[in-house]
């Protein structure tokens, strides 16, 4: 579009023909008023706030739906400007209540600025105002109807960002209101963004209702880590303690959204079940200490446990910083043992997803094609759907291959239900259909693979498409065939020019890569070492009931008498106790200073907004004192930003698995365990009001009736200690199972 | 020469004790203004500032809604509300405390507040000696002083609404 010149007060402004006119002004940093009027959703333009005068246009026009064309000479604040914005601003003000002082909106309100610099100080309203029945909406936003003044924001960002359309408007006129169309009330991922975007106090976080006004706060910048995205957030802060969590615009990374995940998990924090103490384990009873007594019982336990280097092991979280990887390996190192790992939920390590993602995260709403592999994308990485609804909506068509049927929010062109110990085998005649159209050889080990009908139609929309994606889930990270998966997908990427996205491993785990946190030479990988008995490890924030996927090994391995067990954990936990002999209490997020690296690569640094409470500190503070205890060099690090820059000039080479691929298929019953949405790390699991939602609630084993019946289980039983719920939409011979509680049984 | 002349007559006629005995003996048949303290007080204008009250409306709630405006506006820091949302799901205060060492009796919480809640009273004799926390005054403490002048304070309300 061309360059034209307008005029805006009289002063000249280059824009391009077409933009709207508000568009302009907020780039221009003009002000003018709007309510309906946001950035990243369509345009309404039925507040009428906004108006503004445009010479040679009889009537103010709004400037959020006015497109600018060469010469235009407007007016923001010239009389008739005014007069009109005022005018709409007493409109507004009619029905809307008087009650600032007990809203949460107060202090942070567009209506009230708004009502400061257009609106006049007395009113002539003298007849009753509306009032509007409040509905209960769930656990996270609280509504209070009667301040809503129509901006239909909310409804636009339901239908067009969260991809439901669960608030609406009904009624006309005086009796229009705004109200969810289903009683169960608001159950998108991205509900919480409803908040943000509500210009009054109609809709308000529910767990912070009440406790602070917005001039209290401070915002200290930060990075969630529950997700592959890294969403850029603001923690607002009172006395030391994350009040609030709300979304920082970051257009390569967030956009303007955050997932209620990233928004309300802060509950956690304040859960009475941190762990504030410094604590060692004396002939079996526990004593709480100072934290250099507790130091020195790790360091003298290590001393005297470990007789050779390699019978010390270090296990982390996926949810560390990283920094606590780098010092982690850094300390395992400096003793000589090779064996870490983060890689705590993988079955078989030799048989896993190596796939490296070479797409950007703005680029995902780009593409014409994604095929999408084994994952629950709305649940399990909400902003990575958000993308990738955005992709569909300007035309790309999605395929899935995935387990079981999962609600998308957006169309989906074809969705392939294959069972687990299929996959590898579909994937295999996806390729030879591609080398098949290709007019390539076909290599031997796709010899067995039958090019159907589903593969053929896959692999067209692949080879056809210019910019296609083949996204990996978490769901096949323990798929008996996961390394064939994984060299399958990379072969089929290559020949048909898609790019790649591995989501497979999640929350902060591409930081562990960065890190080098997994095993080098000689060294052992998770379940090796549980299976070796070493004799101390050193757990970061690690809960294995949850974080294992071998749990019950996991516990048996780490509770034998002559092994010592340093935990450092973020909060109380009756299973981490009984094995361990050192517990040290430390920071949990947005208390540590730190980096994500998100699933592009993307290095994120972030400070502490808090102290941790009580004795509890960084961890990676508390690693950096413990190697100093050990006597390693090369820890003399003052801020944990030495220690970044320290990882980022080196580089590691990344793990290379062979090339192997098999293609049979593999009887049997596939479990696929997964975590529940909001039950993925120790901080979301103790955030009580994300538990009251409905995904927070999810927790079932879901299979078809076949599977059942081979199981010979029915409804109402429970496998793997999680209710069955029989379902026609698994594949066959699979259980999905989505836990939101410890599991002690699974295999 | 003629000054100091002057001069010398007015210092030995005792001229400056005359002028003196003069206001004296005025004074001593003109009506006294000394106000007898304790025993008697000055009048004070309905619009004085003194110690502070949280007020409750006639049927016994409490007026305050912990909108914190008085907090955001005191140019002292000396108020501190922490609230919370009670049973009724109505909103309440927690804690309302006034620092009275930092408190500078501006009067500017009781102009900011929505409610009415927080007034101060014409009381000034509140002297609190015991220790530092002495001076703090508790939620309890202001509610009460509210409870047992509600009087008072609705009598110079309504004196000083002439001119508001």
């Amino acid at each position: 579009m061309a360059d034209i010149e307008i005029e805006i007060d009289g002063n000249i402004i280059n824009a391009k023909a077409g933009e709207m006119l508000i568009a302009v002004t907020d780039r221009e940093g003009i002000s003018v008023p709007r309510f309906c009027y946001h950035k990243k959703l369509s345009i309404a333009a039925n507040c009428r706030m906004c108006l503004v005068d445009v010479e040679g246009a009889p009537k103010p026009q709004p400037a959020c739906s006015t497109p600018i064309s060469d010469g235009m000479k407007i007016h923001t604040q010239n009389d008739k400007a005014k007069a009109s914005q005022k005018a709409v601003m007493e409109f507004l003000l009619i029905n809307h209540p008087l009650d600032c002082p007990i809203c949460d909106q107060g202090g942070e309100c567009e209506l009230q600025d708004v009502a400061m610099d257009h609106g006049s100080d007395v009113s002539r309203f003298t007849e009753g105002k509306r009032i509007v029945a409040d509905s209960d909406i769930g656990a996270l936003i609280q509504t209070d109807m009667t301040r809503c003044i129509h901006c239909t924001r909310c409804v636009r960002f339901g239908a067009e960002v969260a991809g439901i359309m669960e608030m609406g408007g009904t009624g006309r006129g005086e009796d229009m209101k705004i109200e969810p169309f289903l009683a169960e009330g608001i159950q998108s991922e991205l509900s919480g963004n409803m908040i943000d975007v509500c210009p009054v106090g109609a809709l308000t976080s529910k767990p912070f209702r009440y406790e602070l006004r917005s001039w209290q706060m401070n915002a200290v910048s930060n990075v969630a880590r529950h997700d592959l995205v890294g969403s850029n957030i603001y923690t607002q802060t009172y006395k030391g303690r994350v009040k609030r969590i709300v979304a920082k615009d970051n257009e390569s990374v967030n956009e303007t959204w955050i997932s209620d995940r990233d928004r309300f998990s802060y509950e956690g924090l304040s859960h009475e079940n941190r762990l504030l103490v410094p604590k060692i384990k004396v002939e079996g009873a526990w004593q709480e200490v100072e934290w250099n007594v507790a130091l020195d019982f790790a360091v003298r336990g290590l001393e005297k446990n470990v007789r050779q280097a390699d019978q010390l092991g270090a296990l982390s979280s996926n949810t560390a910083t990283l920094e606590e990887f780098y010092l982690l390996q850094k300390i395992l190192r400096g003793t000589g043992s090779e064996n870490i790992d983060h890689r705590l939920n993988v079955k078989d390590i030799d048989n896993t997803i190596s796939l490296e993602s070479n797409i950007k995260l703005a680029g995902l709403e780009g593409v014409d094609h994604a095929l999408v592999i084994g994952s629950n994308l709305r649940l399990e990485q909400p902003m990575i759907n958000h993308r990738l609804r955005k992709a569909s909506l300007s035309g790309a068509s999605i395929d899935v291959i995935n387990a079981m049927a999962f609600d998308f929010n957006y169309r989906i062109n074809s969705e392939n239900i294959i069972a687990p110990n299929q996959t590898a085998l579909t994937l295999a005649s996806i390729l030879k259909s591609v080398l098949k159209s290709a007019h390539t050889e076909v290599p031997e080990y796709l010899g067995n693979a039958e090019v159907t009908e589903i593969a053929t139609q896959l692999a067209n929309q692949l080879t056809d498409s210019d910019n296609s994606v083949i996204i990996l889930g978490e769901h096949v990270i323990n798929n008996p065939q996961a390394l064939s998966i994984s060299n399958l997908i990379s072969e089929i990427a290559q020949k048909t020019n898609s790019t790649i996205l591995n989501v497979s491993a999640t929350a902060n785990s591409m930081a562990a890569g960065l890190a080098h946190f997994v095993p080098g030479k000689g060294g052992l990988d998770v379940n090796a070492m549980l299976a070796a008995n070493l004799n101390a490890y050193i757990l970061l924030d690690i809960y294995p009931q949850y974080d294992f996927h071998h749990s019950v090994q996991a516990i048996e391995a780490l509770s034998n008498d002559d092994t010592f067990v340093i935990s450092l954990n973020s909060f109380k936990d009756d299973v981490v106790s009984e094995y361990s002999d050192v517990l040290l209490p430390i920071a949990s997020f947005y208390e540590t200073s730190g980096s994500h690296v998100n699933v592009e690569g993307k290095v994120q640094s972030f400070t502490a907004a808090v102290n941790a409470p009580s004795d509890a500190k960084p961890a990676w503070k508390v690693l950096k004192v413990l190697a100093d205890l050990l006597e390693l060099p090369g820890f003399h690090y003052a801020d944990s930003m030495q220690v970044t820059s320290e990882i980022m000039h080196k580089s590691y080479k990344q793990h290379v698995h062979d090339e192997n691929i098999d293609i049979t298929v593999k009887r049997g019953v596939n479990v696929i365990w997964q975590k529940s949405p909001y039950a993925v790390d120790v901080l979301s699991r103790h955030a009580v009001s994300l538990q009251d939602t409905k995904i927070g609630q999810i927790n079932s084993a879901s299979m078809n009736k076949a599977t059942a019946k081979k199981l010979e289980i029915t409804q109402g039983d429970n496998y793997l200690g999680v209710p069955v719920s029989i379902s026609e939409s698994v594949a066959n011979s699979c259980v999905f199972v989505n836990a939101n509680h410890a599991i002690r049984g699974q295999s | 020469m003629i000054s100091s002349i002057k001069k010398l007559v007015k210092d030995f006629s005792l001229g400056e004790l005359r002028a003196g005995m003069k206001i004296t003996a005025k004074e001593l048949v003109n009506k006294k203004i000394t106000v007898q303290y304790p025993e008697e007080k000055t009048p004070i204008s309905p619009r004085f500032r003194g110690l502070h009250a949280l007020r409750r409306y006639p049927n016994g709630e409490e007026r305050c809604i912990a909108c914190k405006l008085c907090e955001a506006v005191c140019p002292a820091n000396a108020i501190t509300i922490e609230s919370e949302m009670r049973d009724d799901g109505t909103r309440r205060t927690t804690q309302y405390d006034i620092d009275l060492f930092k408190c500078i009796f501006c009067g500017f919480c009781e102009e900011a507040c929505p409610v009415d809640a927080i007034v101060e009273t014409q009381i000034f004799e509140y002297a609190f000696v015991d220790s530092r926390e002495g001076s703090i005054m508790d939620k309890a403490h202001l509610l009460e002083v509210g409870d047992k002048n509600e009087k008072m304070i609705n009598q110079t309300k309504l004196e000083d609404s002439k001119y508001t």
